[in-house]
């Protein structure tokens, strides 16, 4: 690694530059704003003992009362993602079952419908006048409350939110199997059930377990489906608390829902901890070799099928078909019939200025922390994979920060980094900046881990060969690295566009007037009493993410393998 | 697509963000009426001033008061005029001396009782209170307050909660202020089964969808929400209905004074109570007539209420509330 001295001298002034970017970038947008919520959280109290903000808030029977819904709620969701995803994932990983990528798309949706969309969806499903289960006689008696309103209705919908990252790692690890393994029981004369049983599930099982506390960890930092459900069900969670008292009170209570803050930042790191103890202490080398072929299914094939096709069109085909259906009513209780067909929802809401507005920002904010972190990701990715300082290293580590830690708190940190007006940039809170910031810093990972695995993936000697013939950083990032990673760099800002477009969590502790966001738009329809048009725009906002996937999914052929998770 | 093709869209997004900045055509109006509703008065209210923009940041009213308490600790707030439910709100506004008093406000055939003395803020419409039920379910209409406290209506019955709307803080405040009524009525409705929701959306929506058969809800939502096809209907209840006033006022810190002043002008003449009163609101100024269907305005029984006591009331009415039906 050591160059000559000489020849590396201006080749530092330039690295020197970019680490300075990098710095500063992670700096502004991940250290400061979780450090001052850190400070906050930690506090003295009213009376002015140290620690004592911390002391009065984790003793309120609230606090207690929110951590332990969350607890159960996130926990029951656990159960639902992993029967789920893996239950999928064996389906669909170990037989050869017709429309395969169909069902894959399906089972992964949940990735691209946003969690207030799907309590929307599920809302209408599972009501007294649902459009779906009235005509099969099968909705809630009339004058009961939506059982979905409850913990129960929680758990259920965010285990289902949820589900993909099980299925994702159950997948991942099947298609990892050696298929000698299966081979050397038929021969040893085990039969299908004896083989998923005794060697393929014990193998695969420690994924879809470290899947599924990913999925805790996601469902702990939740906020949309317990904001359209929890609230009115009276089933206060964490993130839920905190928005209510900082909407309810203001600034005033900035200290106190610091701390709630804090909460979910230690749930979320211990269960991330505990992932990284499943994989080390758990996972079997199974060692390498010709894949798992697909098993034989045989006459069970069909029934397979069914089944899965079954789940599905409970989990992902009906609540959209019950959204659909009350985006095109005339009114709330009224039963849809085709002569009471109606497309008046899209039209008003399309002409609403602050609807189409909100479309326009969604698309231009997240478009635009795509690009800025796709403008980033190059200069790190070359830092972290080619130059190799340890001060990268760490930053690395930090970047991942506001995507680890739920989205209310990197919202709160914002609030608190830039409410009171700093030098040179003044005051960041209610303006379109604030959401800008929020997101670049929530959505820098989703385009960062690619490109850091494409650069992992180059050969290293090509850089090398650059660098003795005295090409210096910029150019070697330019013209070696950057096209190397130029297609994970473009799926990795897709996914961080499709993600940002629908996002509800930020914005609503940070929109302003002018500044709205679609998320923002569907919730706030949703609690005017508007069911109906937050039906429609909600419709409208998954046709536009589907369009971008359908688009994503054209451009496959062109994008390294495995970047598109319904395609692997 | 790569980030070269990205490029442009990301310059013109900056561009929109900058343009978004305030010039003195442009008012900033936070509010609590539905955003259908505020696109429908936008739109009348450009018709007669095209030169002015008018921005909508709509949330329940005691949401906007927190996010304007945000935007003062942050320095300023955009907001030019404030458009929300009740008056309590106002006056707690003007007591920390963010409201601008505009004396030369056309208030000719306002009644007096709706308009600030020191002209910080002035109502700009009625708003009452009284009883949704679903037509599906229920066979009597109820026909008083007292019929809501009957058993088996309490179990059935969902309110607005004035942790969130700005209506309810005005309709618990009278209904507690009633000798025949008081917290204990409130009380016996929790003890039957009533719950409380959050805003007056929440209460449309369960009514509505059949989950529950009675709600106590401000008269428009559920007149809209029947004249769309929703199998529900309203009552002016016999004993007599709370009233809220929609008062319009504007930022002392404004940076577009003039504009606002055109805004409110509007709000305050003929027209624009004509465009409410097609919105299903009852009008305040004389001479206008109300929605069709809705009863002569001089025929409400309207519930006497002292807004001084309850503003200096408001926290511990909310406790009480809160005590009574949970956070």
């Amino acid at each position: 690694m050591a160059a000559d001295p000489a020849l590396s001298r201006p080749v530092r002034g330039g690295e020197h530059l970019l680490v300075a970017l990098v710095f500063v970038w992670v700096a502004g947008l991940s250290v400061w704003p979780l450090a001052r919520l850190f400070l906050e959280a930690f506090g003295p109290g009213e009376d002015g003992r140290a620690l004592g903000l911390m002391a009065e808030v984790l003793g309120a029977r609230s606090t207690r009362r929110a951590l332990f819904n969350t607890l159960a709620a996130s926990g029951g969701s656990v159960a639902v993602s992993l029967v789920l995803g893996a239950g999928l994932a064996l389906a669909t990983g170990l037989f050869a079952l017709r429309g395969r990528v169909a069902m894959t798309f399906l089972v992964l949706s949940p990735l691209l419908i946003p969690s207030q969309t799907l309590a929307l969806a599920w809302i209408e499903l599972t009501g007294s006048t649902s459009p779906v289960l009235r005509p099969l006689g099968l909705a809630p008696p009339p004058g009961t409350t939506n059982p979905i309103y409850s913990g129960w209705g929680i758990a259920l919908l965010m285990g289902i939110e949820h589900m993909p990252l099980v299925f994702i790692a159950m997948r991942a690890a099947l298609t990892g199997l050696p298929g000698d393994l299966v081979e050397a029981a038929r021969v040893a004369g085990a039969g299908r059930a004896r083989i998923i049983a005794r060697i393929l599930l014990p193998l695969a099982l420690p994924a879809a377990l470290a899947g599924g506390i990913l999925a805790f960890a996601a469902a702990v930092g939740n906020f949309g489906i317990p904001a359209l459900l929890g609230i009115p069900g009276r089933f206060p969670m964490l993130t839920t608390l905190i928005y209510q008292r900082l909407n309810g009170f203001g600034p005033s209570v900035a200290g106190q829902v610091a701390v709630l803050a804090m909460i979910l930042v230690a749930l979320a790191l211990a269960a991330l901890g505990l992932r990284a103890l499943v994989l080390a202490r758990l996972a079997v080398p199974a060692g390498s070799g010709a894949p798992l072929r697909p098993l034989e299914a045989g006459r069970a094939r069909l029934w397979i099928q069914a089944a899965v096709w079954a789940v599905l069109a409970g989990i992902a085909i009906l609540p959209m078909l019950a959204l659909l259906a009350t985006a095109l009513s005339p009114a709330l209780g009224v039963e849809l019939r085709l002569s009471t067909l109606t497309l008046r929802n899209f039209s008003d809401a399309f002409a609403n200025p602050t609807i189409l507005r909100a479309f326009a920002n969604s698309l231009a904010l997240s478009v635009a922390a795509a690009a800025l972190c796709a403008l980033v990701a190059v200069p790190f990715a070359f830092l972290r994979v080619m130059v190799r300082r340890p001060v990268i290293r760490v930053l690395d580590w930090l970047a991942d920060g506001p995507w680890v830690v739920p989205g209310t708190v990197v919202a709160l940190a914002m609030i608190l980094a830039f409410l009171r007006p700093l030098p040179l940039i003044g005051s960041l809170y209610g303006t379109w900046t604030i959401l800008l910031v929020a997101y670049l810093a929530r959505f820098m990972p989703l385009v960062l881990r690619p490109v850091l695995a494409a650069a992992g993936a180059m050969e290293p000697a090509q850089d090398e060969a650059a660098r003795l013939f005295g090409a210096g950083p910029l150019r070697r990032m330019g013209a070696i690295l950057a096209p190397a990673v130029l297609p994970a760099l473009s799926a990795g800002a897709m996914l961080a566009v499709m993600t940002a477009v629908n996002e509800l969590t930020l914005s609503a502790l940070l929109w302003s007037s002018g500044n709205e966001t679609i998320g923002v738009m569907v919730f706030a329809l949703q609690y005017e009493g508007n069911s109906t048009a937050a039906a429609a725009v909600s419709v409208a906002s998954v046709a536009l993410v589907l369009g971008i996937a359908l688009a994503l999914d054209r451009l496959a052929p062109h994008l390294p393998r495995g970047t598109l998770p319904w395609r692997s | 697509m790569n980030t070269l093709r990205l490029l442009p869209l990301l310059a013109g997004s900056l561009v929109a963000g900058a343009a978004a900045a305030q010039d003195a055509q442009t008012i900033t109006v936070y509010t609590s009426q539905p955003q259908d509703q505020m696109a429908g008065v936008v739109e009348a209210f450009n018709r007669d001033h095209p030169e002015i923009t008018v921005e909508i940041f709509r949330s329940g009213t005691t949401e906007l008061m927190a996010k304007l308490a945000a935007e003062f600790a942050a320095g300023q707030s955009p907001a030019d005029v404030m458009l929300i439910a009740d008056a309590v709100a106002m006056t707690q506004l003007k007591n920390e001396d963010r409201l601008l008093a505009y004396e030369d406000a056309p208030v000719a055939g306002i009644p007096e009782a709706v308009i600030d003395p020191d002209m910080t803020f002035f109502g700009t419409k009625l708003i009452t209170t009284g009883i949704i039920y679903n037509t599906n379910m229920v066979e009597q209409a109820p026909a008083s307050w007292a019929d809501l406290a009957r058993p088996e209506v309490a179990g059935s019955l969902i309110m607005p909660s004035p942790l969130y709307s700005g209506a309810a803080v005005i309709h618990v405040g009278t209904m507690t202020q009633q000798p025949e009524f008081g917290w204990e009525y409130y009380e016996t409705l929790a003890d039957g089964g009533a719950v409380a929701g959050q805003g007056n959306g929440t209460v449309v929506e369960a009514v509505a969808r059949g989950e529950k058969a009675y709600g106590i809800i401000i008269e428009y939502m559920a007149l809209n929400a029947k004249a769309k096809g929703s199998p529900v209907d309203f009552v002016f209840p016999e004993e007599g209905v709370s009233v809220i006033t929609q008062p319009v006022a504007i930022m002392k810190d404004s940076d577009a004074v003039e504009a606002a002043k055109v805004f409110v002008d509007w709000q305050l003449s003929q027209t624009a109570q004509e465009q409410s009163v097609a919105q299903g609101y009852f009008p305040i100024l004389e001479g206008v007539a109300p929605p069709e269907g809705y009863p002569d305005p001089a025929s409400l029984k309207i519930l006497p209420a002292d807004l001084a006591t309850m503003l200096s009331e408001d926290r511990a009415n909310k406790e009480a509330f809160a005590e009574i039906y949970g956070g």
